[in-house]
């Protein structure tokens, strides 16, 4: 459910970029989610949607989500891998748990294209 | 926070992190590069440099409701009220309950209610921890801060904490690690409620110790009863002495 003010708060922000940017509307927007951020990609594309027709601007935009995986990299062997699953891996080469999450917990707004 | 932030003259100037990548007569790519999640970290991170400043530990609780998170509180406050000043802010969609329960007990306490969101954000608690201080006529050493019951949404949003404890009460069973891993993975204390239940429902401890630490090996784990008292002077000691780290480091800072 918090999806919700999540999309808010990126509406929020494209209007006011929209704002500054002197636009006449937006057209695409950008956005990174990792499988780790424990958000429901469906759910805040479904609410962008329900929320956009309140900003005039924003009214047609388009969201694309790019969906990042779960990467890892051994700090032992240097090995780099991705995991489906959120329990924390080890590493499928050496069997060290002493990791660096390379990606997954992105959150991210990457770029929009606006109308001048 | 006021003095951070300026209160009320939120500037959002700051986002001039953008510039043209592509550029046609009525086209343009704007580079964002931004969190999602960036007004809220901003307020957080404003929050946490206040309590930093004024030497005190705030602590974010994440649980399911009914998990036991406020009869907790009331049970740390009135052990720790003589040696700690306690604020509390109680989250809540609605009613005061849970602030009155607190206060009753001998902290100062300020409920927040979201009218119908399902977790807290940054601003409601910089707003709410003003109100606090203005009831207290000065800062808490301990800042605890009751989140709205879900084992889900709070654990995307930052408040600006110390130290965040997710908990789960023992009938709520021990599936709870693997089905709610984000609330695992983003906390830094685990607490099992209601041990005195232990003999009452198949919930093997060990294992849901062990499933959590797989989720997050950095988890410092109690187990604990408020009801007859189990576990709770480890949970205390704990409380003291990261108070006292806090109060070494606004010495040293």
């Amino acid at each position: 459910m918090h999806e919700t003010s999540i999309a808010m708060g990126l509406l929020d922000s494209l209007n006011q970029m929209a704002e500054r940017e002197k636009a006449k509307k937006v057209l695409k927007v950008r956005v990174k989610i990792g499988k780790l951020s424990g958000i429901v990609v469906d759910s805040f594309v479904f609410a962008f949607n329900a929320l956009k027709e309140q900003f005039p601007k924003l009214s047609k935009t388009e969201l694309i989500v790019e969906e990042t995986p779960i990467l890892y990299r051994c700090n032992e062997c240097g090995k780099e891998f991705e995991v489906e699953t959120v329990f924390f891996p080890e590493c499928p080469q050496c069997g060290s748990i002493n990791l660096k999450l390379l990606s997954g917990e992105e959150l991210e707004v990457v770029d929009a294209e606006i109308e001048v | 926070m006021c003095d951070v932030c300026g209160c009320g003259q939120h500037d959002h100037s700051h986002e001039h992190d953008h510039f043209v990548v592509s550029d046609d007569t009525t086209k343009r790519n704007v580079e964002i590069k931004k969190s999602l999640l960036s007004e809220n970290e901003r307020v957080a991170q404003s929050n946490r440099e206040h309590f930093d400043r004024h030497g005190i530990l705030a602590i974010n609780l994440i649980s399911s409701p009914g998990s036991g998170k406020t009869t907790l509180l009331e049970k740390t406050v009135e052990a720790l009220k003589d040696e700690l000043k306690i604020g509390v802010l109680e989250g809540d969609i609605e009613t005061e309950r849970d602030a009155e329960r607190v206060r009753a007990k001998g902290a100062a306490a300020v409920q927040l209610t979201t009218g119908g969101a399902c977790h807290l954000e940054a601003p409601l608690v910089h707003k709410g921890f003003h109100a606090l201080e203005k009831q207290m006529e000065g800062y808490p050493d301990i800042l605890f801060i009751e989140n709205v019951g879900n084992l889900v949404c709070p654990s995307s949003f930052y408040l600006g904490e110390h130290i965040r404890v997710v908990l789960i009460s023992v009938p709520e069973g021990e599936d709870k690690p693997a089905k709610y891993p984000k609330a695992f993975k983003t906390s830094d204390v685990f607490i099992i409620t209601k041990s005195d239940l232990l003999p009452y429902f198949d919930f093997d401890v060990e294992k849901v110790k062990k499933e959590a630490l797989s989720l997050n090996p950095n988890l410092k784990i109690f187990v604990l009863s408020a009801k007859t008292g189990e576990g709770l002077e480890d949970w205390f000691n704990f409380l003291r002495e990261k108070v006292q780290e806090k109060k070494a480091a606004k010495v040293e800072g």
